[in-house]
């Protein structure tokens, strides 16, 4: 379970502390506050522990700086300056680890780059997590593999990557009786199942099998959650990152995937999201029951620095500022603009 | 000209004149003690009347219909709704009619609720509300307006939009 994360002079950040929940953390915050970026980062450092791979070269590859050079990656300045990162960790018996990487804007590869904390022990102790993008890949699967192994193209890792979670094989054994309901409702909620055959994927309903080039892309992401419950990526101890499930989903379906990763947490998944949308946070507010574990991470840029900090709530009336509430606050401003003509100004 | 009513605090600093509207002591001449429905406060200006209820919510969500996980619970929200709708638009035109009674209905009217809901709510009630009551010329046969804008609004936004008429809770009735 990750417990905190921490950058210094990183990508957008000059200096932020974001403690985690070991449920489900809501990152809200307008465009270019870095919410995508925490996600990325807590990612890298969750996916090595299981590829053993460099942290250095998972955090170039996920965020893809010009050239590849990861010391573009420390925040921009005038002079030249070092960044850092580290992410802090609670292992099953209750101990804690960090990893934390160390660079400076002329360092040009990964191996240059510094790695401290506890590496060895973070790879002895492998998690499972999946990272679903803003943008679907699974219309895109055929091929996309191979193509990315073989060619340098200009793709951030966790496109390639959630497609290879994608394709893992199913678990031995029956599917035991909480996933099997969580399935239950996706397969309602899309009205069908998940098939692969070579490299692409279909719903399979009872008017037959659609690829999902075909399918809508709501449908396409909740087949994509289908198929990480049903091959067993999201078990006990491991971590979804989620950046905008909002993005091409129908309102009415927001109600069932929030359902669903408030189950998914429940049983021991811990869940990153970034979301714009009214809808799935008052689901979040309206579905969470007394033992269920959310922080809410409201990411904004300061008045008087500009630079980014962030205010955490566990209660979602409390969350301030509210990007997303705040727009409807500014209809709000508008209206009574137009029709009161300044009265009470 | 400082009013409190419901648990709030209001200063119209600009106001001619500014009242509890459904007063309930006879001693005093704004006594309402009539079997309608009245709004809390009424302030006067120069050019308009502003007619302003309160509502201190526990529960905000259960009168958010967006947002449900059963149909019975739907339903009770609805029903929420619906009944938060009726209060707030039989209160605005039982006041008109009264203040037509008194002959004091002869400026444009505002209609402000300050409802302790996130602005997301507040919008979706002002919306229902500014259509059922109705908000501005509605029908072509009229010639004057029962109330020429409905605004919804907590406690931040008001003070927001609003200030020379600050607001806040009564100290001592539960907020800070």
């Amino acid at each position: 379970m990750l417990e905190k994360i921490k950058f210094e002079k990183f990508t957008a950040f000059e200096k932020l502390e974001v403690k985690f929940s070991p449920g489900i953390n809501i990152f809200v915050g307008e465009n270019g506050t870095g919410k995508t970026h925490i996600l990325k980062v807590a990612y890298a450092a969750c996916d090595i522990a299981k590829s053993k791979g460099g942290f250095a070269e998972k955090i170039n590859n996920v965020f893809y700086p010009s050239g590849k050079q990861i010391g573009r990656l420390v925040k921009r300045s005038s002079v030249s300056s070092n960044g850092s990162l580290e992410v802090v960790r609670k292992l099953d018996d209750g101990k804690k680890i960090a990893l934390r990487l160390s660079l400076s804007n002329h360092t040009t590869k990964p191996d240059k780059a510094k790695i401290s904390g506890s590496p060895k022990a973070w790879t002895e102790s492998p998690m499972e997590a999946a990272y679903i993008p803003v943008k679907d890949m699974m219309a895109n699967a055929p091929g996309f593999r191979s193509l990315y192994e073989e060619r340098e193209i200009h793709f951030e890792e966790i496109y390639v990557d959630i497609i290879r979670k994608a394709f893992l094989p199913l678990l031995k054994g029956p599917t035991d009786k909480p996933r099997k309901q969580l399935l239950e409702s996706l397969q309602e909620a899309m009205d069908g199942k998940v098939v692969a055959k070579n490299e692409e994927f279909f719903l399979r309903s009872k008017h037959g099998e659609l690829e999902f080039t075909l399918l809508a892309e709501g449908f396409r992401k909740m087949g994509l959650l289908w198929i990480l419950i049903q091959n067993g990526t999201l078990l006990n101890g491991s971590v979804l990152f989620w950046d905008e499930p909002e993005t091409n989903l129908n309102p009415r379906l927001m109600k069932t995937v929030v359902g669903i990763l408030l189950e998914l947490q429940r049983l021991g998944v811990q869940i990153f999201l970034t979301t714009h949308d009214y809808v799935i946070l008052k689901e979040f507010d309206l579905q969470t029951k007394k033992d269920d574990n959310i922080l809410f991470h409201s990411l904004y840029r300061t008045k008087d620095t500009g630079e980014i900090e962030v205010a955490s709530t566990d209660d979602y009336l409390k969350l301030s500022p509210n990007a997303i509430d705040d727009t409807f606050g500014s209809i709000v401003d508008r209206e009574i603009e137009k029709s009161m003509e300044g009265l009470g100004k | 000209m400082k009013v409190d009513a419901d648990g709030f605090s209001f200063d119209f600093t600009d106001a001619l004149d500014a009242f509890v509207f459904d007063e309930k002591d006879k001693t005093k001449p704004t006594y309402h003690g009539q079997p309608m429905k009245a709004v809390d406060i009424i302030a006067e200006f120069p050019d308009a009347y502003i007619f302003v209820e309160m509502k201190d919510f526990n529960d905000p969500a259960a009168y958010d219909t967006k947002d449900f996980s059963t149909e019975e619970e739907l339903k009770a929200k609805r029903a929420g709704f619906k009944w938060l709708k009726n209060y707030l638009k039989y209160k605005c035109r039982d006041t008109y009619l009264f203040r037509h009674a008194e002959q004091k209905a002869e400026k444009p009217i505002h209609y402000i609720c300050l409802l302790t809901f996130d602005n997301a709510l507040n919008t979706a009630v002002r919306k229902t509300l500014s259509k059922e009551l109705p908000v501005g010329l509605a029908s072509k046969r009229w010639k004057q307006e029962l109330v020429k804008s409905c605004q919804v609004v907590n406690v931040a936004k008001w003070n927001e939009n609003f200030p020379k008429w600050p607001v806040s809770h009564t100290p001592g009735t539960g907020e800070a």
